[in-house]
């Protein structure tokens, strides 16, 4: 099957900087793929040149299998994109502005009333269509600026940190549209600083800093990149100290470390089958009134992988 | 892709006419300002006061008829005076000087061949400093030739005749086919009147032609703050569409603009502008000139605040280097020869020779063309800056 969207070797320079350097990944129909970097990685740069706004020094983008550079207009065709910075026009209305951009990217005259309602459903603003831009929510906003990217039935939509500035509850509209056109079968692009989103919206997810991506895969795959290395907490009743030496001497146990009075913290791995052996290693010195297994998600593999955290 | 063009100019037009401003600066501004300027500063008021230059080669008795019908004619009294110059080089000289406004040069043997049905050719030269005298000479020419075509064809038929040559002047001139005596008809003045409202006016629309269609490149960069820009060029439709459709949208205001100015000033002050089709290619070519240079501007400034300051800069610089503010023969001659770096130097000659000599556009074509030559250059660094800006 041809991937909906595939670029490989992609780089661009700034002068003596690299904003992007061998950047390559696929998105197959139906899949959502996440794009997960630190403030200045390269997200932006990227895709930029994936929407043919910015010409790549190196690599090359293909869009449903045509070059973005030999047949442009064949391969945007089939491309959404929506900027990470709301860009539509204020003194128009919600509905005026999906009209002009409708007319621009060719909808035929007759089907763009009809498109235009369809879109306004999905992104659930058909309600207060007809009142100015200017007057809209950071959330209402953003919902028109996802709306205008859909217009032509885009095959491949591709979104610049759509949620930026965004009330919960928009929040949640943007999140369960965007689930429903993956449903039906449109490749996704999608790149944010919220962990939660990626983690929900996409089935694979790419770490890209200082321009590269450091790691790629399922969001399984990526998290036992780091390692099964578990936090275990436990909270002991009794001789804490005794406890502790007990524990670590438990098969699988690489540290156990005395965090308070009554608590002790491990780093195990496989932790949750390691409870019913630390519980009895422990018999005779104290009892464990509590425990707390914390497994390694996405954002603890991004902090190993960057050495940053993801929000600003 | 026309349609998606189509659909970039419609909002263009949309967002121009609901910002009054707009309307105010295509219209009402420089129409108030050359009325203004035309009512404080116009009329009669260029000196309408010309020495022509009169260069006797001949020493015939055509010559001299029409240096007697040029002294005695009432129209001329006073604002016209000829200076009996030794040659053509003499005459040339004295006009580059300034001494001579125009000049009329018959050659040798004027008389002679025109008596003979060979008819002859009077050289005039004139300087786009002086129209007056220009247009003196002019209409003194056009009658000479009128003259010098009856007598021609006249002694021709009668040689056809078979009248003996040593006859035919006789003959010629007793049947009234007017003799080298030469009457000036009607007010030979009448068109070298330029109008201080016509400078004014032209200067006004010169100036605004700038503002008006530089409003539309600088709205390209107005949309590439907004984002708009970069999802236009990110959809499915060619490099070049919102550039045009907003240059489209500005060309067409601007010349809205320049020709409610030269409607509005002959309509007000009654003079005219000269040939109605020359002065639009003069008006067309000018636009176009402003918008290569305004978009070149857009092109080379990061925001739109930047291109509002140098646009208006630049629109100053040129008017008033060009003419446009001052007209052009009480600039010192320094800043004359530096007008002519500026569209609107080559306008405003254009225009003043138009008005001045009713000439039509084979007479302004020289202009015209640099005109078009400014907007090519101008024009192809400017494509070149915005595909380097990321506009294109
Ligand atoms: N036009 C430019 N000129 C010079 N450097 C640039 C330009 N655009 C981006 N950069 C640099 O390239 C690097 C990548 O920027 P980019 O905008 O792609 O990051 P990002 O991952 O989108 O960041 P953010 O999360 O803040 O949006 C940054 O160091 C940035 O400063
Ligand atoms: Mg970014």
């Amino acid at each position: 099957m041809t991937a909906a969207l595939s670029c490989g070797g992609l780089g661009k320079r700034y002068g003596d900087l690299v904003a992007v350097h061998d950047v390559g990944f696929s998105i197959a129909p139906g899949q959502a793929y996440g794009l997960l970097g630190p403030n200045g990685a390269g997200k932006t740069t990227t895709i930029s040149m994936l929407v043919g706004l910015l010409r790549p020094d190196t690599g090359t983008v293909l869009v449903g299998g045509v070059d973005l550079a030999r047949e442009p207009l064949r391969a945007k065709s089939r491309i959404g994109y929506v900027p990470q910075e709301i860009a539509l026009y204020p003194e128009l209305t919600g509905r005026e502005n999906l009209r002009f951009f409708g007319r621009l990217f060719g909808l035929p005259r007759r089907a763009l009333a009809t498109r235009i309602a369809e879109v306004l459903d999905l992104i659930g603003l058909a309600d207060r269509a007809d009142t100015k831009l200017g007057t809209y929510s950071g959330g209402m906003k953003r919902r028109i600026n996802i709306g205008a990217a859909l217009l032509h039935r885009p095959e491949v939509l591709i979104l610049d940190e759509p949620t930026v500035g965004v009330d919960p509850q928009s929040r949640k509209a943007i999140l369960e549209g965007l689930e429903r056109l993956v449903g039906d079968g449109m490749a996704l692009l999608y790149t944010s600083h919220y962990m939660e989103e990626v983690e929900r919206v996409c089935d694979r997810v790419a770490i890209i800093d200082h321009g590269r991506i450091v790691a790629d895969g399922t969001r399984r795959e990526l998290v036992s990149l780091v390692g099964g290395a578990d936090t275990v907490e436990l909270v002991l009743d009794g001789d804490v100290e005794a406890a502790c030496a007990k524990l670590r001497a438990v098969e699988g146990v690489a540290e156990a470390v005395r965090t308070g009075a009554a608590s002790v913290r491990l780093m195990a791995d496989g932790g949750r089958y390691l409870l019913p052996s630390l519980i009895t290693a422990v018999e005779g010195h104290a009892t464990v009134t509590a425990t707390q297994v914390i497994e390694p998600d996405l954002e603890a593999t991004f902090l190993h992988l960057t050495g940053t955290t993801l929000r600003d | 892709m026309w349609r998606a063009m189509l659909t970039v100019s419609a909002l263009e037009l949309r967002t121009r006419l609901r910002d009054g401003t707009a309307i105010v600066i295509a219209l009402v501004v420089p129409v108030t300002l050359a009325t203004l300027f035309g009512l404080a500063l116009g009329g009669d008021d260029p000196p309408l006061r010309a020495t022509v230059g009169f260069v006797d080669l001949d020493g015939g008795e055509f010559p001299a008829s029409v240096r007697r019908e040029v002294t005695a004619a009432e129209e001329l009294k006073g604002s016209v005076t000829l200076r009996d110059l030794p040659s053509g080089g003499e005459a040339r000289r004295a006009l580059d000087a300034d001494e001579i406004g125009a000049a009329i040069i018959f050659p040798a043997g004027f008389t002679r061949s025109v008596g003979a049905g060979e008819g002859g050719d009077v050289t005039v030269l004139t300087s786009p400093r002086s129209p007056l005298a220009g247009v003196v000479a002019g209409a003194v020419v056009d009658r000479i030739s009128a003259v010098v075509d009856a007598r021609t064809l006249a002694v021709r038929a009668a040689l056809l005749a078979g009248v003996p040559g040593e006859r035919v002047k006789e003959l010629v001139e007793r049947n009234g086919a007017a003799g080298p005596a030469l009457t000036l008809t009607g007010d030979p003045l009448a068109g070298g009147k330029v109008d201080l409202a016509v400078y004014y006016g032209s200067g006004m629309a010169a100036l605004f032609a700038f503002f008006v269609v530089g409003a539309s490149f600088r709205s390209l960069l107005t949309e590439r703050k907004l984002g708009t820009l970069d999802r236009m060029r990110a959809g499915p439709l060619a490099a070049w569409v919102p550039v045009a459709g907003k240059a489209v949208v500005g060309f067409a205001l601007a010349m809205v603009s320049v020709c409610a100015t030269w409607v509005s000033g002959t309509l007000i002050f009654g003079s005219s502008w000269g040939d109605p089709l020359a002065v639009l290619a003069v008006l067309t070519a000018h636009v176009l000139a402003a918008a290569a240079i305004t978009m070149l501007v857009a092109a080379r400034v990061k925001t739109d605040a930047q291109a509002d300051g140098v646009i208006m800069v630049i629109s100053f610089v040129m008017a008033f280097l060009g003419g446009s503010l001052v007209p052009l023969h009480s600039l010192p001659g320094v800043l004359q020869a530096v007008a002519l770096l500026t569209p609107n130097g080559w306008t405003a000659t254009a225009l003043a020779e138009l008005a001045g000599s009713g000439a039509s556009v084979a007479a302004v074509m020289g202009p015209i063309g640099v005109l078009l030559a400014i907007a090519l250059g101008a024009g192809g660094l400017a494509v070149l800056g915005l595909r380097k800006g990321m506009l294109l």
